[in-house]
């Protein structure tokens, strides 16, 4: 049987760029095959999940039956009343898959991983309660199936993001692009597509298929042997960090020119992380679209909450506060491990830090020029890679599990 | 007009990169210069793109210079010390000189599929096999397989596949096994038709010399990015220290002066260095630790079978080297020595039954000073033992070779068979 994982090999760009030239024609001409456009995506969401990942097919349908009855019937209630409790509770039904995801294998629930799980859950969720927290806004007023479909189903970010907004994503297919534009947009999609190439295929090849087990191999085995550390963990963090940015910003860039080949603009979603002056300035640049929705519908709306509720008298405490409840709920979103939870506080604490510094700074107008500003950047550079390497969980292997 | 030129701007260079590509991959000219340094090098380089690929390794037995022979192996040619094979050859200007096929992980299975891309070398020439009984576990036995997976040598396996035997069943059936090809569609298709033993269509050989082609291609750029200073670092210098005449008791003293400056750390005979960082830090745990171990039940028994057919269909004249263990070492692990030395005889009874005859069993001789280097490798005396064997065996030269290929080591009845000395000699 024939199963297709998104940009995994040449084949797979080759295969899903034919098959997208008849929606290309028509957007050149100004026509947008919505139809065409659906059935693509349709098939290469079942070749995505089909032969040994049927399971994980029939997990989606599932999945999107319980967000579609949800949001809509969440739209309908919307229009009449706005009782908090049924926000919230909405809200809770819609991340609640996700949750018993999450759960399942600290649960060792392996029959809800099977019926429930399957690979894009994260990304589809952060539509759907981006959608929730929109309709209660009274942002978005209405419910349309056949849009709502096409959001959350959109083929060339359902597996890994980058996470768009319903209503920036609906603009764009209720129409085609002027030709300039699209001309415009394919050239990008073009530079895109190599750059994509140059960091997935090349670059990340090397650091993670030929580099990293290496690494990871000798710093294991050295750590065992000088009780628990060794110089090699360093070597790793580095190879583990660069890898982790080529690797998904490469996968990025791939979704981002297929969005932009049809037709739609779908938010970038790394914007050159490494040049962090400091760590704010590295969330607006890493993994910016899920930086962005967690800005957007957990910290901003926490700082509301606190502010409303008048928790905290001093705006300082209210948002660091939400920075390390904002951090946290996003190191447990990556799954519920000590070191992704400890990633999480590691950048809300950070977060807190980081404003600290900024508003000592301001108060006593330090230098700022060329070499503060280096400074300022390798400094960020290797707190975010101290991060990576909690996050790669290597710290965990050497610690917490003996080594045969 | 414009609008037009535009289109052309964006794709034009990507179709010019696709065509320029396609050039590349299918000139039929040879893309690569091998030296005989690079060759020399790769001959002790252990490198996966050598181990996987097919030009280095033509290139080196078809080198008009020196005589390469093949050695495969294990973990055990790592061990590039100063009574290695290599060195000795290449000392003595002998007239062979070993090019080392084989790592920490490599099994029958791997060696097989690598056979397939070199046949030639094999044809009526000799080659030497070095058997480690480690390889001959009850379970897992192919961990490693992946790492040295290569498509060009399945593509290669399939393309030699004229009329489909036994074996090639038993490989097909192998084969679909490992994730890697039973994921990819185009071989998993290729390799189920041999399994259920339907020969492959006409369209299905013009893929496969596509395919062939292109492997080579890449393999012929990419093969020697192998970065491998092995040859000077370790065999130039272990050169220099050598006896000048080629004499085995010269050799013998110099190895024990050798040995007994590296050991010492330790109560095993074990190099200090290999001691001090693989074993030393979980040395308590290490105790008794190997007592379940057990190479007599196998399915490394048919995959090895497969090798010896592979000889047998070449003619190849094949001397075969059974490796010990440290004794004083498994005395302390615990391994059970009655069990271990029926998985010896199991190989040698694989081996002799089907003709395969030149076999130089050190299996009882890893209590000797100074034979082993580590745990399961030998070293200093143990590679002069083997080169007393392996000197002689180039020196006559190629005999012929009288081979009786027995399928019914394919099947799990032999794999699963108790090695007691009735139930071999019972065995058809």
């Amino acid at each position: 049987m024939l199963n297709l994982q998104p940009y995994a090999d040449p084949q797979y760009f080759i295969i899903l760029l034919l098959a997208l030239i008849p929606l290309a024609v028509g957007l050149y001409f100004g026509k947008r095959f919505a139809w065409y456009e659906v059935v693509v995506s349709l098939v290469f969401i079942f070749l995505m999940f089909d032969g040994e990942k049927y399971h994980e097919g029939i997990a989606l349908i599932i999945y999107m039956i319980w967000q579609w009855l949800l949001v809509w019937s969440y739209t309908l209630y919307r229009k009449r009343n706005n009782q908090t409790w049924i926000f919230y509770s909405a809200t809770i039904l819609a991340i609640l898959p996700l949750v018993l995801i999450k759960v399942a294998p600290v649960a060792d629930w392996a029959k809800v991983s099977s019926l429930l799980g399957f690979m894009g859950i994260s990304y589809l969720t952060f539509r759907s309660v981006g959608m929730v927290m929109e309709i209660r806004d009274g942002s978005i007023q209405a419910f349309n199936p056949w849009n709502f479909l096409r959001f959350m189903l959109f083929m060339p970010t359902i597996s890994s993001g980058p996470i768009d907004r319903y209503r920036r994503f609906v603009k764009d297919i209720e129409s085609a692009p002027e030709r300039d534009k699209y001309i415009e947009m394919l050239g990008k999609a073009v530079k895109y597509f190599f750059l994509g190439f140059l960091y997935k295929f090349i670059i990340s090849h090397v650091l993670g298929t030929l580099l990293m087990p290496n690494v990871e191999k000798l710093a294991i085995l050295s750590a065992h042997v000088h009780g628990g550390w060794s110089w090699w963990i360093i070597a790793y963090m580095y190879i583990y960090g660069l890898n982790l940015f080529f690797d998904f910003a490469g996968y990025s860039l791939f979704a981002v020119a297929t969005g932009y080949v049809m037709g739609i603009e779908v938010p970038m979603n790394f914007n050159m992380p490494f040049l962090s002056k400091n760590l704010k300035d590295f969330w607006n640049r890493w993994h910016m679209t899920l930086s962005f929705w967690f800005r957007d519908f957990v910290f901003m709306r926490l700082v509301f909450l606190m502010m409303k509720k008048k928790w905290f008298k001093s705006r300082v405490t209210t948002s660091n506060i939400a920075y390390i409840i904002n951090m946290l709920v996003m190191g447990f979103w990556h799954g519920l491990k000590w070191y992704y939870i400890a990633y999480g506080l590691f950048h809300g604490i950070g977060l807190v830090v980081n404003d600290m510094w900024l508003r000592y700074k301001k108060k006593h107008k330090l230098p700022h020029n060329k070499f503060t500003n280096a400074l300022a950047i390798i400094i960020t550079f290797n707190v975010v890679m101290v991060s990576f390497l909690l996050f790669s969980g290597i710290l965990d292997k050497i610690w917490f599990h003996s080594f045969r | 007009m414009l609008k037009k030129r535009g289109l052309w701007w964006i794709f034009g260079p990507v179709v010019l990169a696709f065509v320029m590509i396609t050039a590349l991959f299918l000139a039929p000219f040879s893309l690569n210069y091998l030296s005989n340094k690079d060759i020399q090098k790769a001959s002790v380089s252990f490198s996966k793109n050598v181990f996987k690929g097919e030009s280095m390794k033509m290139a080196a037995f078809s080198d008009s210079k020196t005589k390469y022979v093949p050695f495969f192996g294990s973990s055990e040619l790592l061990r590039l010390d100063a009574m290695h094979p290599s060195v000795l050859a290449a000392k003595y200007k002998r007239n062979y000189q070993p090019f080392l096929l084989g790592q920490a992980g490599t099994e029958s299975l791997s060696h097989y599929l690598g056979m397939q891309e070199m046949t030639p070398a094999l044809h009526k020439k000799q080659a030497v096999f070095i058997v480690s009984q480690q390889w001959f576990t009850k379970r897992d036995s192919k961990w490693a397989f992946s790492q040295f997976y290569s498509p060009l040598q399945t593509v290669n396996w399939l393309r030699n596949i004229k009329t489909i035997s036994a074996t090639d069943r038993f490989i097909a059936t192998r084969l679909l096994e490992q994730k890697q090809i039973s994921d990819n569609t185009f071989y998993a298709r290729l390799i189920t038709k041999i399994k259920n033993n339907q020969s492959l269509s006409g369209t299905d050989q013009n893929l496969l010399i596509l395919r062939n082609r292109m492997l080579v291609r890449e393999d012929q750029l990419f093969s020697n990015f192998a970065f491998s200073n092995n040859w000077n670092k370790q065999v130039e210098p272990a050169l220099k220290g050598l006896p000048k005449k080629d004499n085995v008791s010269l050799l013998e003293q110099e190895a024990i002066r050798v040995a007994k400056k590296q050991t010492g750390n330790n109560k095993f005979g074990i190099k200090n260095s290999f001691f001090k960082t693989r074993v030393k830090p979980s040395f308590k745990k290490l105790e008794n630790s190997q007592s379940h171990f057990d190479y007599r039940q196998s399915d490394e028994y048919s995959d090895f079978q497969a090798v010896l057919q592979e000889f047998a269909k070449e003619h190849t004249d094949v001397l075969f080297i059974i490796q010990p263990v440290n004794k004083k070492w498994s005395k302390y692990t615990g391994l059970n020595t009655k069990k271990y030395y029926q998985s010896v005889n199991k190989v040698k009874k694989q081996l002799k039954s089907q003709g395969f005859n030149n076999i130089a069993d050190f299996s009882h001789d890893g209590g000797h000073k100074y034979f082993m280097q580590d745990t399961i490798h030998m070293g200093w005396r143990g590679w002069i033992a083997a080169d007393t064997k392996i000197k002689p065996f180039f020196e006559h030269g190629y005999q012929e070779t009288n081979y009786k290929i027995n399928d019914n080591y394919l099947s799990k009845k032999w794999q699963n068979l108790m090695p007691t000395d009735t139930n071999l000699k019972n065995f058809k």
